[in-house]
């Protein structure tokens, strides 16, 4: 019989990161202390302040993994695991840069060409330039492989026809990532004849409409490609490769800090305004919840080892996702017990507010980045089941 | 963990894996004690991994007796091996002389531990761990608030041997007045809240490694089982619950480990210092909620035949539905852990911290 075992190593974190992570813990505080912002829930997709992102750019805090060259920093997976951490505890609004700095950037890094390392990389570190996914279609949810948006090949360069749904923040950004049909659907290989382009958003052809969801947020956009032209060389990758491109993008980002910390900030608030007064049930909800969030940080700080040491490990990467996610969910539901969710945000006090808003945002935690549904899937694959 | 505790490690998973299979397991619930098991642990020398060189013992680190325990766990080791190591790590800790070659008991269930008063332990211990069998009985004694370790010979006190929900023995002991065998004297840095944190780390690794193989029992048993033309394995229902047997196990594993990192780096394993309880706390709260879960995801996917005795899977279920309650469930480590938190907030000024729930768990 075979055996499923995982382990989750210690990373190794020398005191520059723990430097880093005081600075950027100081500065929140100051931020938050003069009204730079006002701590939102689930603020890496709900907390949009392109000014915020550029002061972040300015400290040096996008970009840090990147080289030099390319106005990265040079510093480890871990200084960046700090930063992210720090930033969501404390409910920052980082939501316009957030999906440049964790997956657009290594990809275009990885994939790009020259021109677009020298060119957009500096201005995403700089907190300047943003960028959305346009995976989802009207017809492709979880099915991505399905996608209908089509690239068709033109002198010069490729027009691109379609609709891109539910990419967040694109209105806010300068470049959406676009997974497109270049080659002619084969039932029996799903997979093949996709590609990645970096379609700037302002290109002849182009649409991008706000959707607003049920939290009130417009943060969703609709993107419509009517036989929108780029140039070769905004292909990113190879030809054809998009679907592998896209599954390994994927399966690193699902192990992040924000897969489990996305509604820290209430709880924080809600430990503040209990500490002094706490009775033993109060404690050992809060005990309880506290004590999930501190293994699941010990699996998800493991996979970045893990990751470090040079493997895959994509089952561990799926496991912090779909604990995480719901743990972030139950958080909202087990602090109601305290504290009834009625009103609309904006009634009542600023921790009613945020209640609300998590409540109201708490749907797609489990559903972005890949449902969980999928993600168990992963999971029962990589232990011997299909 | 290095290098020769690996090799001890691999050493000890080919002894289980040889001398102790299902059959072993339940023959030895129903009184057939397993020599050959008990020979080749007492060979290898395993029941003295956490004893110092020096001492004539291992000299292993916390990190491999913790491996140790949650390994034999995940064979269902139906001896005292855990409370045999723990035993005499207090021993060894404490300057008292360490015997090779035989069971020890442990007189502690993390509840209130026997007085000493002029040289004679008086109190009662409801639930002492490993004493059928053991040669010699290891029991934390408090005298003026300061822990000594004393032993006794089984045949100079007055025990009753029960069993736990697994078939563990569990000892009703009563020290009326008894003189010990050895005394030591009061352990540096040692106090009984730290003792029980330890312990119920070893429970938690405990539930770890069962999970572990109910986790693969699972996985084994609905590949294997066809219903309806094909395997358990392919309806997504089926594999929806292997998931989350898959996560609770993994985030077991996740939490002890990061326990026992933080009690290694700590000078003495048994303090009880205030920074040692959220992780050894976590390590028991998210092992004893996983216990639960597993179990009834791994029974559901089971059917009827994982509510046979000779399936081997109920060894394990009941082991893990003893072991959560045992030196605090979940219930009492979290509102601790909560409280804990609670006060460092409030506190804040006073301490180092900068008054946040996240630099409080964040550590």
């Amino acid at each position: 019989m075979e055996s499923v075992r995982f382990s989750f190593p210690a990373p190794e974190i020398d005191e520059s990161v723990d430097e880093l992570r005081k600075e950027v813990r100081a500065f929140l505080k100051e931020e938050v202390r003069s009204g730079g912002f006002i701590p939102v829930t689930d603020c890496w997709c709900a907390g949009v302040d392109p000014d915020f992102s550029r002061k972040l750019g300015q400290k040096g805090w996008i970009g840090v993994t990147w080289p030099r060259q390319y106005g990265g920093r040079d510093l480890s997976a871990l200084h960046r695991y700090a930063i992210t951490e720090e930033l969501l505890v404390a409910g920052a609004p980082v939501h316009a840069h957030w999906i440049a700095d964790r997956q657009s950037g290594p990809l275009i890094l990885a994939k790009g060409t020259e021109d677009m390392k020298r060119n957009i990389l500096p201005q995403i570190a700089a907190g300047k330039c943003f960028v959305a996914l346009g995976l989802s279609e009207p017809e492709s949810g979880s099915d991505l492989a399905s996608v209908r948006t089509r690239a068709a090949r033109v002198e010069g360069g490729w027009e691109i026809t379609g609709t891109k749904l539910w990419s967040s923040g694109a209105r806010h950004c300068q470049y959406m990532t676009v997974l497109a049909r270049t080659g002619e659907r084969d039932p029996d290989k799903r997979h093949a004849g996709l590609t990645q382009f970096l379609v700037p958003l302002d290109s002849p052809g182009v649409t991008v409409r706000g959707i607003r969801d049920m939290s009130g947020v417009e943060h969703f956009n609709e993107t419509h490609f009517e036989s929108a032209f780029v140039p070769d060389d905004a292909v990113l990758g190879a030809v054809g490769e998009g679907w592998k491109q896209v599954t390994s993008e994927l399966a690193l980002e699902r192990s992040g800090p924000e897969r489990f910390l996305s509604t820290f900030i209430v709880l924080e608030k809600a430990m503040q305004h209990s500490a002094a007064g706490m009775n033993g049930h109060q404690a050992a909800v809060f005990g309880s919840i506290l004590a999930r969030i501190r293994a699941l940080r010990a699996m998800s700080l493991g996979v970045a080892a893990l990751l470090d040491q040079g493997h895959s490990p994509e089952i561990e990467a799926a496991l912090v996702k779909d604990l995480g996610t719901r743990l972030e969910q139950d958080i909202i539901e087990r602090l109601r017990e305290f504290w009834p969710i009625q009103m609309k945000q904006g009634y009542g006090d600023e921790f009613q507010s945020l209640m609300s808003d998590s409540l109201l945002r708490q749907p797609s935690f489990t559903l972005r980045g890949g449902t969980n549904e999928v993600l168990r899937g992963i999971i029962a694959r990589g232990v011997g089941l299909n | 963990m290095e290098q020769t505790d690996q090799l001890i490690l691999d050493t000890a998973h080919r002894l289980f894996a040889d001398q102790c299979d299902a059959e072993t397991v339940n023959r030895a619930e129903n009184c057939e004690t397993p020599d050959r098991l008990w020979q080749a642990i007492f060979e290898s020398g395993l029941t003295l991994a956490w004893v110092p060189e020096a001492a004539g013992g291992v000299g292993g680190s916390l990190a491999l007796g913790f491996n140790l325990i949650r390994q034999a766990a995940s064979f269902a080791l139906p001896v005292p091996l855990a409370d045999t190591l723990v035993a005499n790590l207090l021993l060894a800790k404490s300057g008292l002389s360490v015997s090779a070659g035989c069971w020890a008991a442990m007189a502690f269930d993390g509840h209130e531990v026997p007085s000493l008063l002029q040289g004679e332990v008086s109190g009662v211990v409801e639930a002492a761990s490993g004493a059928p069998g053991a040669t010699v009985v290891v029991v934390p004694v408090l005298e003026k608030e300061v822990v000594r370790i004393a032993t006794f010979a089984p045949s100079a006190i007055d025990m009753e041997h029960h069993e736990s929900l697994a078939g563990e023995a569990r000892s009703r002991i009563i020290f009326d007045s008894a003189i010990p065998s050895q005394l030591s004297a009061p352990v540096d840095g040692m106090t009984v809240d730290g003792l029980k944190q330890f312990c119920a780390l070893v429970r938690a690794c405990q539930i770890a490694g069962a999970l572990e193989k109910i986790t693969d029992l699972t996985v084994g048993y609905v590949r294997e089982r066809h219903q309806f033309g094909r395997p358990l394995g392919k309806f997504q229902a089926i594999q929806h619950k292997i998931a989350d047997i898959v996560g609770e196990s993994a985030l077991t594993g996740a939490a002890v480990e990061q326990a026992v990192r933080k009690l290694s780096a700590h000078p003495v394993p048994f303090s009880g210092d205030s920074d040692m309880l959220l992780p050894l706390a976590t390590a028991k709260i998210v092992a004893s909620e996983a216990a639960g879960r597993v179990t009834r995801n791994a029974h559901q996917a089971h059917g009827a035949m994982g509510f046979s005795f000779e399936y081997p899977l109920q060894q394990y279920s009941r082991r893990v539905w003893s072991w959560r309650e045992e030196f605090g469930p979940e219930f009492y480590w979290s509102g601790r852990l909560g409280m804990a938190v609670a006060s460092g907030i409030s506190s804040h000024g006073s301490n180092h911290g900068d008054g946040g729930t996240w630099d409080l768990v964040s550590q």
